[in-house]
């Protein structure tokens, strides 16, 4: 009787391994969990991943490309069959998803690219650049042409820092009566903006408006012109769509940000994935997502991270 | 006296070391100087080769708006383009009409065909972003290693249009002249609106002038 128990558990166990061995897996590395917009970006790739049926894990990289490293090496030595990546430097990660490739493991990137054509199987990328062109039409109507400013910049390897950097001066450097007054990395951290921020309001306590690469540095730039009393006077522009900036455009805090829409970028990146499994070669290198502006007149379309009813 | 002299060759050396092995540039000059990437030049055969031969096949301004009434989903299948996914789609458009007023930023126009009659706004300041380089369909954002140079090449087409057809446009133009135009116009699939409707140019003539 014993026997025949060992027997039913054993060939009951040996099924369910090889369920799992037939089970394939998809890793989602992601730049940073430190950032809400990083890990909603991260946690719908891996619903996505999951509800088509794969098992999945978030890997951390702290906007360390070396940690980032490790993560690929990981995630290819323990079976993983795709990743959906998003990556913490432009260059810096090229050789990390070229590790995947030369394996067979694709890799699809979310929202900050890599620096060629050949390394992942397709880019889904947010339009910064025509998303801050918006802003930057914007940022001058509002300062009335005139006036002196700052602007908060991301991590310096990152493209959709240039990009958007780009698209802002590319409207705003036409209008010779806006000055500059200081340019600075707060690499995409709200802390950081804050600190730098309260240090360059030391020199230049005359300026109108703050533009920042990202939504996390706005509500530092906020949070910093509120503790030197200038937060009625100086106006904020951000980029994302991250809920509380959203709160704060709706609430007067913030004049507006770029909305990117991360769940499509996320679905998208894992609908790919699946449907590489299923033999599909033929991606698109880069698939870039539109940026809407989101102002305190068009607040009742958006909400945190994407439309209503998206 | 010999140790002073060790110590103020000492100080000379660390000063030449220090000024040579420390300089400043501006960020945003660091990352620009990386590309090797003519967007210029791209911009400029994009613009003569591709964009002004595709004008033939623009979409007549009230034309688009009867077709927008009459099938939303139908008419930005035919005659949108974008690069990617979203609700952001540009519309390669052309019309004739009259100018109805100068404005800081703009002229409104008051454009016909036969009986139809739709007022648009010419942009005249804010000619910027990607919607003439998008509008025609007729380039790739995979021809591109990355996209700061796809977008280097919007920045071009842009700075054509403002350098050589608006000086002319916004010197001249005056209310009551009839302008013929062709440009670019960006719509929201999601939550269209065709109440204020702005064009950005690509050609723009003055076929009769309110002074002649």
């Amino acid at each position: 009787m014993l026997l025949v128990i060992l027997f039913t558990v054993l060939v009951v166990n040996s099924c369910q391994s090889k369920k799992n061995v037939g089970r394939k897996k998809v890793a989602i590395i992601v730049s940073t969990l430190n950032n809400p917009w990083f890990v909603f970006l991260g946690e719908n790739a891996a619903a996505k991943a999951k509800q088509l049926g794969y098992e999945t894990k978030i890997f951390d990289s702290q906007n360390n490309t070396a940690l980032e490293t490790d993560h690929f090496e990981n995630a290819i030595a323990s079976g993983y069959t795709a990743i959906l990546f998003n990556p913490t430097d432009a260059d810096g990660s090229v050789s990390n998803v070229l590790k995947a490739k030369e394996v067979g493991v694709p890799v699809f990137c979310m929202d900050r690219e890599v620096n060629s054509t050949e390394a992942a199987t397709s880019q889904i990328l947010s339009d910064s650049y025509s998303g801050c062109v918006a802003l930057g039409k914007y940022f001058v109507r509002q300062l009335d042409k005139k006036g002196k400013y700052v602007e908060l910049l991301g991590l310096v390897g990152d493209n959709n820092t240039w990009n958007r950097s780009k698209g802002f001066h590319e409207v705003v450097d036409n209008y010779p009566g806006l000055k500059m007054v200081a340019q600075q990395s707060a690499d995409f951290d709200r802390n950081k903006a804050m600190e730098v921020l309260e240090s360059i309001l030391q020199a230049h306590g005359d300026i109108s408006g703050v533009f920042c690469g990202n939504d996390a540095m706005a509500m530092g730039a906020y949070q910093a012109l509120v503790a030197a009393g200038k937060d009625k006077t100086v106006k904020v522009f951000g980029f994302d769509g991250a809920e509380d900036v959203i709160n704060a455009i709706a609430d007067g805090k913030v004049s507006a940000t770029g909305m990117q829409f991360p769940k499509v970028m996320a679905y998208t990146a894992a609908g790919f994935a699946d449907e590489y499994f299923k033999g599909r070669r033929d991606f698109p290198k880069k698939m870039p997502v539109a940026v809407e502006m989101v102002t305190k007149e068009k607040i009742k379309d958006y909400t945190a991270y994407g439309k209503k009813n998206q | 006296m010999k140790k002073g002299l060790k110590y103020l060759f000492g100080i000379i050396v660390f000063a030449v070391l220090a000024v040579n092995s420390v300089y400043f540039r501006k960020l945003d000059e660091r990352k620009a100087s990386s590309s090797k990437f003519d967007a210029k030049e791209y911009a400029k055969s994009y613009f003569n080769t591709k964009l002004k031969p595709s004008l033939s096949n623009a979409v007549e301004i009230n034309q688009l708006m009867s077709f927008l009434q009459s099938n939303k989903e139908q008419t930005f299948e035919k005659y949108a383009h974008a690069l990617g996914i979203g609700n952001i789609r540009y519309f390669l458009v052309k019309g004739e009409g009259i100018v109805t007023s100068i404005n800081e930023n703009d002229v409104s126009v008051l454009a016909k065909a036969d009986t139809a009659r739709k007022a648009i706004r010419i942009a005249t300041e804010f000619v910027f972003g990607n919607a003439i380089r998008d509008a025609s369909g007729k380039i790739d954002v995979n021809e591109f290693s990355n996209t700061m140079d796809f977008n280097s090449v919007s920045s071009e087409i842009n700075k054509i249009v403002r350098a050589e057809v608006l000086p002319r446009f916004k010197a001249n133009v005056k209310k009551g002249d009839t302008v013929q135009f062709a440009g670019a116009v960006e719509l929201n699939k999601e939550h269209l609106s065709v109440e204020d409707i702005e064009l950005i140019p690509i050609q723009l003539k003055i076929v009769r002038s309110q002074g002649q």
